[in-house]
């Protein structure tokens, strides 16, 4: 949890996308679209198999914001573009920095990595209530 | 084909949700978030929210569902095989709680036809039974043409 939030401040989390993943996602999301959830209709449209749900993987960035802000209800805007699939066994790192705070929000811009580098998300921004 | 343009407005019917703990559980387990304030009573009931709330992109349960109809909307008539969930937003407002309801509404916002692509843009507004708004989801969807 932040003590305290200020301009430059730093976190960082990691998520592990497990084999079951993407079948967990789909059951509580109710999206069963087949490319996340059919390894054989994944590698059909060129995917190489089942991708995480993009929303998902957002739950993943969402999280860690709100574990370092301490408290679910503070997390007030979120947002991204996704840049490319996110794959079974891949480890998801959300580096967060604090870009500015002002009139009881802190602005925060994120990187959504995976253990290669890549950036699975881009222009990923949230504000967090101060 | 291109998606019209004259869909620009569109809107679909309202959707109530109920809200419930179990479904907060099964939510939070599968985006891996254990945080007490969506699993534990007893800690919740404690906490300044008192009772179990939901995690914040809990919206994708009761707003994601009104995506559905549009995908498979006659009038639209989307190319589900090429489409992608291109960017996401969202604005948070009152926490969503335990037995809270739930009314979403949904909208396309905009649609840009490109040269290889088409954009279009949904925005899902979910208020609660206190007719407070919780969520403001905006969606942006890509069809490869």
């Amino acid at each position: 949890m932040a003590d305290k939030i200020s301009k430059g401040t730093t976190f960082e989390a990691q998520e592990v996308v497990d084999k079951y993943r993407a079948i967990y996602y789909a059951g509580a999301s109710g999206d069963f679209n087949p490319i996340h959830i059919d390894p054989e209709f994944g590698k059909m449209v060129g995917l190489g198999g089942v991708i995480l749900h993009g929303l998902c993987a957002l739950g993943f960035v969402a999280k860690s914001v709100t574990d370092w802000a301490g408290d679910p209800g503070k997390l007030k805007k979120l947002r991204c573009r996704f840049a490319t699939p996110v794959h079974i066994e891949d480890v998801i790192t959300v580096t967060g920095e604090v870009l500015d705070v002002s009139g009881g929000r802190a602005s925060l811009s994120l990187r959504v990595a995976r253990q290669n580098g890549d950036e699975v998300e881009k222009n990923v921004m949230a504000e967090v209530e101060v | 084909m291109a998606i019209d343009t004259k869909f620009i407005g569109k809107t679909w019917p309202d959707l109530s949700y109920d809200v419930c703990k179990e479904k907060i559980r099964e939510y939070a387990k599968a985006i891996k978030n254990p945080d007490p304030h969506f699993v534990d009573e007893e800690f919740a009931r404690k906490s300044k929210y008192g009772c179990i709330i939901a995690p914040p992109t809990f919206c994708v349960v009761f707003g994601g569902a009104l995506i559905e109809p549009i995908f498979f909307d006659n009038e639209l008539n989307l190319n589900l095989m090429m489409l992608v969930h291109g960017e996401q937003e969202f604005e948070f407002y009152e926490v969503v709680k335990d037995k809270d309801t739930i009314t979403s509404t949904a909208k396309i916002t905009d649609i840009v036809n490109k040269e290889k692509l088409d954009v279009m843009t949904v925005e899902v507004l979910s208020k609660n039974q206190h007719d407070r708004k919780v969520c403001r989801g905006i969606y942006t969807f890509v069809v490869r043409k």
